[in-house]
């Protein structure tokens, strides 16, 4: 009788923690990537990411809820499946596909040249030799290096610490996704007086969302989601919210 | 020993020494045993890194390949910081014993200040924060960082080597018309220095290890390269594998060094 018992609350437990989970959604997402990821005052993760997959989870069905994870094991994190996507201007890319699962592209954007305010940037050619900054594990970097032009690159934690060198005149010029790029140039305060766009790459990159190998049942789910999302229109105003544009 | 000796010699009638035929020997020196913690930390880190690259040589050797570029850095930062931070460490500890109460105070406040601040954050404060009134190079960050820390540990070290000499010395030293200058540097410092240098090595190998946080200066450092490889190519559990290995494998090689060191200064404890 006990053991009765004792099975069924075990799988009434197993079953609700089971049903739980299947409506929650844990997202990843690095907050040091304005304005698609980033931190308000009171330390709340916010940003056009956020607000996409937050969207994109209900019309799936699922209620999303985003952990603040560094960028620099945020990948780790979710093939060991301590989350279930990263929701964090990730970019697909062929190196990216063979060890993930990406949902359909839901962003395209570019890489963009930041430097100092008064000098100007046209292309890689002109940065040979000098000192060139960005995110580690980032398209940026990534995309530098592909160059093939001899540029020394430094790979900062944190995009906005290499903004700040660039200011302090350590280098010569940073590198991040477009929309990061201009929030940095345009927007954000202390910054942007600083700083100004150098050049934009003609390569177009596409944002997807991040699952692990195995789970093409959510990826199916989600790219529901973000079609629902697009024809809601909830997309473009979400756009205008976050890229002001 | 003597057991030993006893055996070879031959049966000798009463109240008589026998000589054996080849004179007497003296005991050997007993050998350190071949297989230690050291050698079998060491033949095992190889033996591991070998295994894995001779094994998967697809991810395996292209980490080795790509990582040592680090290393460089990693040696160049410890071995400067390691220059700076001994001397640093030996001012501060004679500081701190020093009779004049300004120097004493001088030194006493470094060492409770800087050894109240994580390394990180210093590393931090000096390339971020300074950056609004001094810009410094990133290695320059770095060394200054790391022997400001570690002369602070260091300067305890040295104070409690010099403590630990017999008071003895030092009087005897003075009455024999040495200076206090003199007495130090000639009969204080080299005794301090055999119960120093155990825990000034200990220092330096955790130096080393604490380079790794460079690598938040984006320095090029051995971690930096192995965080950039471990960003491209997802490999966590490969890339962390060999970078902990490559680091414990040089760590091994110091401690050795240190070892050595040691055993070449143990004069008073050699068998005569």
């Amino acid at each position: 009788m006990l053991r009765r018992l004792c099975c069924s609350l075990l799988l009434s437990v197993l079953f609700c923690s089971a049903a739980h989970a299947a409506d929650k959604l844990i997202v990843a997402s690095d907050p040091t990537w304005p304005p698609l990821e980033f931190l308000d005052d009171s330390r709340q993760v916010i940003g056009y990411d956020v607000d996409m997959i937050k969207a994109v989870a209900r019309e799936a069905g699922m209620e999303a809820e985003v952990r603040n994870i560094a960028w620099d094991g945020i990948f780790a994190g979710v093939a060991a499946g301590k989350y279930d996507i990263v929701a964090s201007g990730v970019t697909i890319t062929e190196e990216r596909k063979r060890a993930f699962l990406f949902t359909k592209p839901y962003y395209d954007v570019q890489q963009i040249i930041v430097v100092k305010k008064g000098e100007t940037v046209k292309s890689f050619e002109e940065l040979r030799g000098r000192k060139v900054g960005g995110q580690i594990g980032t398209t940026g970097i990534f995309v530098a290096r592909k160059s093939g032009v001899d540029m020394k690159i430094s790979e900062y934690d944190d995009v906005g610490l290499a903004m700040q060198d660039l200011i302090n005149g350590r280098l010569d010029a940073a590198i991040c996704d477009s929309p990061v790029a201009l929030y940095y140039a345009n927007k954000k305060e202390g910054f942007s007086d600083h700083l100004a766009i150098g050049f934009r790459t003609n390569a177009t990159e596409a944002f997807g969302f991040v699952v692990r190998k195995g789970r093409q049942d959510l990826v199916d789910k989600l790219n529901k989601g973000i079609d629902a999302v697009r024809a809601k229109g909830i997309e473009a105003e979400l756009i205008k919210k976050w890229m002001g544009e | 020993m003597r057991e030993d000796n006893e055996k070879e010699l031959p049966a000798a009638p009463e109240g008589r020494i026998v000589v054996p035929a080849g004179g007497l020997r003296l005991p050997a020196s007993p050998r350190p045993p071949v297989i230690n913690a050291w050698s079998l930390s060491l033949v095992g880190a190889v033996a591991v890194l070998v295994f894995l690259c001779a094994v998967w040589p697809d991810p395996y050797l292209d980490i080795l390949a790509f990582v040592p570029g680090g290393l460089l850095i990693t040696f160049e930062v410890t071995i400067l910081s390691i220059c700076c931070a001994v001397p640093l460490g030996l001012l501060t500890g004679l500081g701190r014993l020093s009779r004049s109460r300004v120097i004493n105070l001088i030194a006493s406040t470094y060492v409770e200040v800087i050894r109240g601040i994580p390394l990180l954050v210093q590393i931090f404060y000096i390339y971020y924060a300074l950056a609004m009134f001094l810009q410094v190079s990133s290695l320059t960050s770095a060394v200054v960082a790391i022997s400001f820390c570690y002369g602070a540990y260091m300067g305890e070290v040295f104070r409690a080597g010099i403590m630990a000499v017999p008071k003895g010395q030092n009087e005897a030293s003075r009455s024999l018309g040495f200076n206090r200058f003199q007495t130090m540097i000639h009969v204080i410092l080299p005794q301090a220095l055999r119960t120093i240098l155990p825990p000034v090595g200990n220092e330096c190998i955790a130096m080393l290890k604490d380079t790794s946080l460079v690598s938040v200066m984006a320095m090029p450092d051995l971690m930096q390269h192995g965080r950039s490889f471990a960003a491209k190519t997802y490999l966590y559990f490969e890339t962390y594998t060999v970078i902990a290995l490559i680091y414990l494998i040089i760590t091994l090689l110091l401690s050795k060094a240190v070892n050595l060191m040691e055993s070449r200064l143990d004069y008073y404890e050699k068998r005569k």
